[in-house]
């Protein structure tokens, strides 16, 4: 059977009674078979290696340009469509409160690859701070805990840190150890600065991107969501 | 347009951005790109909703929209080959699509591949493959005849297949 019409079966684009027909060649033509369960298996890596839109909220920008408005704020937004929903204006404004209350420190958090000190600023915002949700560094930087990861050797954390003063992006990749926290990548970037200027900042690609490798090394799974992550937090993240 | 039409119109733009930011992604093959070419697009659509008939898809006149800005886009800045940067295959997608490093792997060689076909074909494959449209619809679409849709395709399977590791010579 020519290879068009296997495709127009795997496609979904024949009558039930020409699929019907295919249907029963394959079942004795098991070289068309493999072809088809081939053809399958692209069109499903195709329709999964661009899923990410489809369960993103629908960019400001985007909906700005519909509704033939500005864009709501000089915000920078990075990372929008990791925001978990239930991140409201207030549960944030309470989360920075909050998050400056319990670590008020003096030295200045740094993302670097090593051990995370016991008690440090940084290891009360592993511990502790919700995926999502911003914490107002003194230096003015916004630290956010972008997703929990589990991999086989126990949880990761993904942490960004904006500093628009410095016109840097930070992104680390901590680690639970038994002991506590380890750094195992850390990564600094600019910040986009048209995109800054235009209010919207939408820092998704390139610096997640980076992490990527280390995340396929280390084995990780999907990120960890709210309730799976609260249950984590409440057990010292420990796997 | 009347201001309940037009808050239709838009309230419906709306709903499809998530279809066609997956189509512009799998065009462009990168987020920046591809969000500005559905931005573009909507604005164009905005620009000529008098052109829409309703009652038709606007899902199809929408991907027909992002297609012809791809197209022009690619044509001034004169960019052919590989749009997707080797790395930027490697988008994150906060580990929704994929469970195993291996499936990031495919989906990144997928990703790869997709953005190593030529336009036509890169075009017909997110419509078929990704979006879902028969070829028929397709070729509305695209404004070009079903043969063309399925050679295109034909063509866009020979090229992507291999370099998934499928349909050389596999056996089951």
């Amino acid at each position: 059977m020519d290879k068009e019409r296997l495709a127009a079966f795997a496609d979904g684009a024949l009558t039930p009674e020409e699929a019907a027909a295919v249907v029963m060649h394959l079942v004795d033509h098991p070289q068309d078979q493999a072809y088809v369960d081939d053809l399958m298996a692209a069109n499903a890596a195709l329709a999964q290696a661009f899923a990410a839109p489809m369960s993103e909220p629908v960019p400001a920008r985007i909906r700005a340009a519909i509704e033939e408005r500005a864009p709501e704020g000089a915000k920078v937004v990075p990372y929008a469509r990791r925001l978990p929903l239930r991140m409201g204006g207030l549960a944030l404004a309470a989360s920075v409160a909050l998050a400056a209350f319990l670590w008020p420190q003096t030295e200045p958090l740094r993302l670097t690859v090593g051990d995370v000190p016991a008690g440090s600023r940084l290891d009360g915002h592993l511990q502790g701070l919700p995926s999502g949700e911003v914490a107002v560094l003194e230096s003015g930087a916004e630290l956010t805990i972008l997703a929990t990861l589990p991999t086989p050797q126990g949880l990761c954390r993904e942490v960004e840190v904006i500093d628009r003063g410095a016109g840097r992006v930070d992104l680390a990749l901590a680690c639970r150890q038994p002991e506590g926290w380890r750094v195992e990548v850390a990564l600094s970037e600019p910040v986009p600065e048209g995109r800054a200027e235009a209010g919207y900042v939408a820092a998704e690609g390139g610096d997640t991107l980076a992490l990527t490798p280390w995340l396929d090394r280390l084995g990780a799974g999907l990120a960890l969501d709210a309730a799976a992550e609260a249950e984590a937090m409440a057990r010292g993240w420990q796997p | 347009m009347a201001d309940q039409t037009k808050a239709m119109f838009q309230a419906d733009l709306v709903a499809l951005v998530p279809r066609l930011r997956r189509f512009a992604l799998s065009l462009a093959g990168n987020r920046q790109d591809a969000d500005d070419l559905v931005q573009a697009a909507c604005e164009k659509a905005l620009r000529n909703a008098a052109q829409f008939v309703p009652g038709t898809r606007m899902d199809s006149w929408m991907y027909r929209i992002i297609q012809n800005l791809w197209l022009d886009d690619r044509r001034k800045s004169a960019r052919h080959g590989a749009a997707v940067d080797p790395d930027e295959a490697l988008l994150s997608d906060d580990g929704k699509a994929a469970r195993l490093p291996q499936d990031r792997m495919m989906l990144a060689q997928t990703r790869k591949a997709m953005g190593e076909l030529p336009e036509g074909q890169r075009e017909v494959l997110a419509l078929v493959a990704i979006e879902g449209l028969s070829y028929r619809e397709v070729a509305e679409t695209l404004q070009v005849p079903i043969g063309t849709v399925m050679s295109r395709l034909s063509r866009a399977r020979e090229a992507l297949l291999p370099k998934l590791g499928l349909g050389a010579g596999r056996r089951q």
